[in-house]
């Protein structure tokens, strides 16, 4: 299943080591974000554990890692979502150079959810509220960012937008989502998420529900998207390498909480230096047609409950070339080839062992 | 005309479904009593012939005819065989007629009230079982549902005093919270009278003497239905809302960062339909305990008329009362399946794609 | 497994087991603990609770301890058999029609809707109204079960109906297992959790409903039940009276034993229906 996204001059960013504080054109910075939450329990699970990164403009940067890895808590910390029992612990993000962090969650609603950083929802198709009609939801959402902004107006612009998503304004903002098929429902979604023009759209595994032509079409609204300035950078989050190969400019693999290879989608599919992060596009490379012959690389276990602090490595368990000193070893991010990699033996020929994208 | 208005579709489509319903109403109450072994008229039959013979025999003449037992002749004198019985009609014979006369309006003529009509009898009743039972199951469907979704949204205390609460209340059977108003109230404390629809030095009539008395008589009976039907209508409400909370769309408007006052609107209106749908499954059991109240309470609406028939084992006064109460659901349901309709899109737009 | 232990934790679950628990011990050991006698006048009608009897007498004079003990066994032995007809009718009802679809399905549905709407008091009255002398526990249990199915026909229909959908299901049908198979091997072992759940509550429910139909005069011709307590204090006029041990006690238990199994089921709820977990 290949997506070919079209050809466009995308900004070739290159990922740097610690972030520098804020210039340039940096729209989103995450400096050493830590984002844990709380059980029922009463335990503490630190569910990002010292993120950084950041995001420039026209940049789209795809997350990948298998669940429980901390994407979704990752985005959610980028969002100032912090709605209990998630809590911030330490750590800045920073979109367009103001800090979000320690924000009332009323001033996150009205500055920050929707107007700087938008999501599309992964289940998109039920994210429309059945009983209203588009036009009417969408305009809940511009209301709730201005109250001043006036019936006509609103309409206007709505019927501006969506026509210029491909999208037959009137019937469709006239419309409940019942009525609607599937691929232009997700059509709407992006509209109403991308209405208030927001720097940064996260985009939650966008196509994980979609038959293969309206994945297609999605990808390419979105890259419209950035073409007309709508949109200026994507997080994006997803499990199809496809994906993370034709549309992301840089890729970070995420596991247990951090990143543990961050550098552009060339240097992490075909060269990854970081044994998860070579196993993982090695598994996913091989259902690509043409790669028939490649076996796929089995990772086995679980990966680690963050309750408790962990010594070393924390992939050190499951991997297939550990090192007797990999356990007890910190390991930190530092550049190795070009790319921030966490692993003590990124650039040695240990790291070759494991079946990579290459 | 009917094939472009979707609506009009349903609403003719539904009341189709309500007739159909209703037939057959009509038919299980005609033939469920007469299932029995004893036919209860051969048991007043029975009484009235022992006696004198001539004025035994008219009685009988006039039962048979009244109740359409008897093959009546072109004079309407009852047809006997050769030694004085009266040919009885068929019970085919007697379901259509019964069919015929229901359709009229005429419910027949009382056993135990001879010879009034067993419609007059529930013209005296009705007012009062529609006056207490309508504004009570509506008033407490709107404030249950309200304290149902206030429990959702604000959890906490709110929740943790309400639910178990609610909880309680609808566990007890509709007539001990009778037993026990009338028991407190209205013999231990007197606050309210514990009997009886209206003061019994007054007459029914409308005055403000009359009507201030009948209000008095009201407040016990009210309550109790209405404890009742916002107990359940809360705990399903919040059940509801809990789960609407829970949606996608609730997350998605969360992430687009709107209000949450609006959020909340969203809940509710989209809790309230399955709420509808569930108020129009749940009104036959709620105007029976509601029924059931007025039993206690000496109410005299049709509680009372039932349960004064069953005794007296007045059956056409029985039937008459079940037929009126399932017409009255089968009208309520009616009006709730129209308004959901009316209020869910969802519904619409099944009918508009003919997938009724 | 790990859902029942899940179970137990449950505060509520405890309470309610704690509580059904209870009036069953009542009726099962009370005639063993008390001396039991129903037929015996002992006394005075309506003499207020003393020493000698707990409870009081009747408007017959006879022991109300008794007549509670004996009404308890009547009314869970309705209820429990009402509700076994019940959830047994409806179940089957809803599962075949939910799994069968189609036109089957559509019958089923429409008559389960018929029932449905006419009220089923009126039901009750029209039948038990006819069978004068011969209403016994057994029948009055009979046709609460046959009319009450409605809620469980409809509650399994719909679970039923969502798991025709699922693969194993559908494997099975491929593989050309008859729809007996299917429903006995596919069906019904993930819906036992829930039908359990339906038996309380119907059960529940018939205990209710046999109070509230005795209470109408049309309870069991010649035995005692909880029903009949209430309404023979109503009509030889306990209740104006003030006689509270002739109607308090049997209207405590029918409180009792139904709120208890409807916690017991809410409980069950919460631990096998995720969505309500909180």
């Amino acid at each position: 299943m290949t997506v070919s996204a079209p050809a466009r001059p995308l900004e070739q960013a290159a990922p740097g080591p610690a972030p520098k504080p804020a210039k340039s054109n940096a729209v989103l910075e995450v400096d050493d974000l830590r984002v844990h939450y709380v059980t029922r329990f009463g335990h503490k699970i630190q569910a990002v554990d010292g993120v950084t990164f950041s995001l420039k403009q026209g940049e789209i940067l795809g997350i990948a890692g298998e669940s429980g890895c901390g994407k979704t808590t990752l985005v959610s910390g980028c969002m100032g979502l912090y709605i209990p029992p998630l809590f911030h612990t330490s750590g800045d993000v920073r979109i367009d150079g103001k800090s979000i962090v320690g924000m009332t969650l009323e001033q996150n609603r009205k500055e920050v959810l929707g107007q700087k950083i938008a999501m599309i929802p992964q289940g998109a198709l039920n994210s429309l509220n059945p009983t209203r009609k588009i036009k009417d939801m969408a305009a809940d959402m511009i209301l709730s960012h201005d109250e001043s902004a006036d019936k006509k107006s609103i309409n206007d612009r709505l019927r501006e937008r969506f026509t210029r998503i491909g999208l037959d304004a009137d019937h469709v903002l006239n419309s409940y989502p019942v009525e609607l098929p599937a691929g232009t429902k997700q059509r709407c979604v992006i509209g109403i998420s991308t209405l208030l023009n927001p720097k940064v759209v996260v985009a939650d595994e966008p196509t994980s529900a979609l038959d293969v032509s309206t994945q297609k079409a999605v990808i390419k609204l979105l890259f419209e998207l950035m073409d007309q300035e709508i949109i200026s950078s994507m997080l994006f989050i997803t499990h199809e390498l496809p994906l993370l190969r034709h549309v992301s400019s840089s890729i970070a693999v995420m596991y247990a909480g951090q990143f543990v290879e961050y550098g552009t989608t060339e240097q992490v599919i075909f060269e990854g230096r970081q044994p998860y992060s070579r196993a993982l596009m090695g598994s996913m490379l091989s259902a690509e047609p043409g790669q028939k012959s490649r076996k796929p690389v089995a990772i086995e276990g679980a990966p680690p409950k963050l309750d408790k602090p962990i010594p070393g490595c924390r992939f050190a368990e499951r991997c297939p070339v550990a090192q007797p000193d990999c356990k007890t070893t910190e390991q930190v991010l530092r550049v190795v080839a070009g790319r921030q990699v966490r692993c003590k033996y990124a650039d040695t020929e240990v790291i070759e062992q494991v079946g990579g994208g290459l | 005309m009917l094939r472009k208005n979707p609506t009009l579709r349903h609403i003719l489509g539904r009341a189709a479904w309500y007739f159909v319903t209703f037939l057959v109403a009509v038919t299980v109450n005609f033939f469920l009593p007469r299932l029995g072994d004893a036919n209860p008229i051969d048991a007043i039959l029975a009484k009235t012939n022992a006696g004198d013979s001539a004025g035994a025999r008219e009685k009988e003449e006039a039962y048979l005819r009244q109740f359409g037992l008897a093959e009546v002749d072109a004079q309407g004198k009852v047809i006997r065989t050769a030694d004085g019985k009266p040919v009885r009609t068929g019970l085919g014979k007697q379901f259509v007629s019964y069919l015929g006369l229901t359709l009229q309006g005429d419910l027949g003529t009382s056993f135990l009230q001879f010879p009034k009509p067993v419609s007059e009898i529930i013209k005296d009743a009705l007012p009062w079982t529609l006056c207490l039972q309508l504004p009570t199951i509506i008033f407490g469907w709107l404030v249950g549902n309200l304290l149902g979704a206030l429990a959702a949204y604000k959890r906490g205390v709110f929740d943790r005093i309400i639910y178990p609460l609610a909880l309680l209340v609808s566990a007890v059977p509709a007539f001990c919270v009778g037993i026990l108003m009338v028991y407190y109230f209205g013999i231990k404390l007197e606050w309210f009278p514990a009997v009886g629809g209206y003061d019994a030095g007054t007459t029914p009539e409308l005055s403000a003497d009359f009507v201030s008395s009948a209000a008095y008589y009201y407040v016990m009976p009210f309550l109790s239905i209405f404890m009742i039907v916002v107990g359940g209508q809360s705990i399903g409400m919040r059940s509801m809302v809990i789960y609407e909370l829970g949606t996608d769309y609730v997350k998605y408007a969360k992430l687009l960062g709107i209000k949450e006052n609006k959020i909340l609107l969203y809940t509710f209106r989209n809790a309230m339909l399955p709420q509808l749908t569930g108020l129009a499954l749940a009104l036959g059991a709620m105007v029976g305990g509601a029924l059931i109240t007025e039993i206690i309470f000496s109410y005299p609406g049709l509680g009372m008329a039932i349960l004064t028939a069953i005794q007296g084992n007045d059956y056409p006064v029985i039937t008459g009362c079940t037929l009126l109460i399932t017409v009255c659901v089968l009208v309520a349901n009616f009006s709730v399946d129209i308004l959901v309709g009316f209020l869910d899109p969802r519904i619409r737009a099944a009918q508009a794609a003919g997938t009724q | 497994m790990e859902l029942v232990k899940g179970l137990f934790k449950i505060p509520a679950f405890l309470l309610g087991l704690f509580l059904f628990g209870a009036t069953l011990a009542l009726a099962f050991l009370g005639p063993i603990v008390f001396h039991v006698d129903v037929s015996t006048r002992v006394g005075d009608p309506y003499m207020a609770p003393s020493g000698a009897h707990w409870l009081g007498t009747d408007h017959l004079g006879i022991d109300m301890l008794s007549m509670l003990v004996m009404g308890l066994r009547a009314s869970l032995y309705v209820g429990f058999l009402a509700g076994v007809v019940a959830t047994i009718v409806g179940t089957l009802i809803g599962v075949y029609g939910g799994y069968k679809g189609g036109l089957l399905d559509d019958i089923l549905t429409v008559l389960t809707n018929l029932f449905l709407v006419i009220p089923t008091l009126i039901v009750l009255i029209l039948l038990s109204s006819s069978m004068d002398k011969g209403r016994s526990l057994t029948l009055i249990a009979l046709i609460i079960g046959g009319t009450t199915w409605t809620w469980s026909a409809r509650a399994v229909r719909a679970q039923s109906s969502s798991l025709r959908a699922r693969d194993h299901v559908a494997l099975a049908r491929i593989n050309g297992f008859s729809t007996l198979e299917i429903v006995l091997e596919q069906i019904l072992p993930y819906l036992l959790s829930y039908i359990f759940m339906v038996f309380i509550l119907q059960t529940a429910t018939a205990i209710l409903t046999e109070a509230t139909i005795s209470m109408l005069g049309l309870g069991p011709y010649d035995s005692i039940s909880l029903g009949k307590i209430l309404n023979d204090a109503k009509t030889n006029e306990a209740l104006i009276g003030g006689k509270w041990w002739a109607f308090m006690p049997a209207m405590v238990l029918v409180t009792v034993i139904a709120f208890s199994l409807y916690v017991i089921n809410t409980a069950m709820e919460g631990v096998f229906n995720p969505r309500l977990r909180k």
